[in-house]
């Protein structure tokens, strides 16, 4: 898992976010950097949701 | 001559309907500008993107979707149904322009396609300008268009909630424990569109109705790694796989062409195994909710005009208003014979998920919603002219069937409305005659000017 991935992770453990909180918060991440991250955290199956359609671990 | 994506694209700046960006722009404000605009939008540079220009608005107005039917504004239904009607199959070519660039195995990676965050509240970046096809061994080819939420470098999401073929294509291999090939084109022409969202028979190639639209054949290419077909001419195309895991990943929220965004489902895993391309490749991004609407409507209106020839009844016009996405609800005026008020509302409370009809006389001018209230006033008796059906098939975007009270991969219902706007049975026409000004045709105001 990249640094970027286990931020996200750790952020993501603390509260339930829309992917677009996530976004905003990484702003300063190139995109295609912020999905690859995402992508690690979704292969390793540990992102779940809740009934307002918000991310969490 | 079969036009292109960027046939159109050209038809479209030749008709003063683009705006070009050529400042750099971050894919995570593309969204945002193109909803201010009231032309489509092409961004020529994109940053992490330099090989990609991104167009999005397209036909987000009727004049738009006019000139992609190369029709008046009020007879794009009429147009579409001619193309439905006298279908020409593709033909096969093996040299395409969608497979200039190949990525298969390890280069696969979707983050390099200008993969879009659309909506506030969607549950990722998602490709919608979708022409999906797939194979079932018994019924043959099918092509849809489907949603795809970015999951990872090489695997989506895919909406499959809604009763489709390829709904079934997948259960059938569900069922018989393997995945469903499948391979998505991004960047086709609106007709390809058009005959991917038009709910054919089972038996019936869409690609036969685009060429229908375009009075010539669709060229189509073998896939490089799936035993299917694609539109040579697209800008994209991935390949790949449904995996067998049935209706359990999340999937969503996303902006609804319903215009509500909508709520977390549970579909398919779409696992990629090849992605080709232009060279210079367009990324086609639409986005919710008026360029799906107004791409929906022509479909439900020439079904209704389907519908209705099919129960013998004469129509004149007919449209899909925009207000209820282009798909709820269907407005028609006819040329009646006795009771064929309410045959004309059978017929098109049959269509798809409608779930309003309205029909009303050919003196109607169903385009101005004036006139629709004046039929609506003076032509009906609620309690004799009014058709209430239970229990039809729904859509999940429609809360009002509150779909998330069922379980995974279930289908909604939904009740359906029908109001017969014609002059009733015994009502003379003489009690319908319209007021006209004494001396109308002979005097001009302008003359006293």
């Amino acid at each position: 898992m990249t640094p970027l991935a286990e931020k996200l992770r750790i952020e993501l453990s603390q509260r339930p976010q829309q992917f677009s909180e996530l976004v905003d918060a990484h702003r300063e991440v190139p995109w295609r950097t912020f999905l690859q991250a995402w992508g690690s955290l979704r292969a390793a199956n540990i992102l779940k949701r809740d009934e307002d359609g918000n991310y969490t671990v | 001559m079969k036009r292109s994506f960027r046939d159109f694209v050209t038809e479209l700046e030749a008709a003063d309907e683009v705006v070009t960006i050529n400042k750099p722009v971050d894919l995570r404000d593309v969204s945002a500008l193109i909803s201010q605009s009231d032309k489509a939008v092409m961004f020529r540079n994109v940053k992490e993107y330099e090989d990609w220009r991104v167009i999005g608005n397209l036909v987000s107005t009727r004049r738009r979707l006019a000139l992609a039917m190369g029709s008046t504004e009020n007879d794009v239904a009429l147009r579409f149904e001619e193309g439905v009607r006298r279908p020409i199959d593709p033909v096969l070519i093996t040299k395409a322009p969608c497979q200039e660039v190949v990525r298969t195995g390890a280069d696969v990676d979707l983050t390099a396609i200008p993969y879009p965050l659309m909506h506030k509240l969607d549950g990722g970046p998602y490709i919608s300008a979708t022409c999906v096809v797939s194979k079932d061994p018994e019924f043959g080819r099918n092509v849809g268009s489907y949603r795809l939420m970015y999951r990872t470098p090489t695997e989506t999401g895919i909406d499959l909630v809604s009763p489709s073929d390829m709904r079934r294509y997948y259960q059938r291999a569900l069922d018989a424990g393997r995945p469903l090939e499948i391979a998505v084109a991004v960047g086709v022409h609106p007709y390809e569109l058009l005959a991917a969202s038009y709910k054919a028979p089972i038996d019936v190639d869409e690609y036969a109705i685009a060429g229908g639209l375009h009075r010539h054949p669709v060229e189509l290419v073998k896939c490089k790694t799936v035993d299917l077909e694609v539109p040579a001419d697209a800008e994209l195309v991935l390949e790949g796989e449904l995996i067998p895991i049935g209706w359990t990943a999340d999937e969503g929220p996303f902006g609804e062409f319903s215009h509500i965004s909508g709520d977390v489902k549970w579909n398919p895993i779409f696992r990629v195994k090849a992605i080709t391309h232009r060279r210079d490749p367009i990324f086609y991004l639409l986005q919710m909710p008026w360029e799906n609407d107004w791409l929906c409507a022509p479909v439900v209106e020439a079904a209704g005009l389907q519908a209705l020839r099919a129960a013998s009844v004469q129509p004149v016009a007919i449209r899909a208003p925009v207000g209820a996405c282009g798909y709820f609800t269907l407005i028609a005026s006819i040329r009646k014979r006795a009771g064929e008020g309410k045959n004309a509302l059978l017929a098109l409370l049959s269509v798809a998920e409608v779930k309003l009809a309205i029909v009303t006389d050919e003196d109607i001018n169903i385009h101005d919603p004036d006139q629709i209230d004046w039929a609506l006033t003076f032509r009906v008796q609620a309690d004799q002219d009014v058709i209430v059906v239970s229990g039809a098939r729904g859509k999940h975007v429609d809360p009002s069937v509150r779909a998330w009270e069922l379980g995974k991969g279930k289908l909604p219902t939904t009740a359906k409305l029908g109001i017969d706007a014609t002059i009733g049975e015994g009502i003379p026409r003489k009690f319908h005659r319209r007021l006209e000004y004494y001396r109308a045709n002979d005097v001009k105001l302008q003359d006293y000017l």
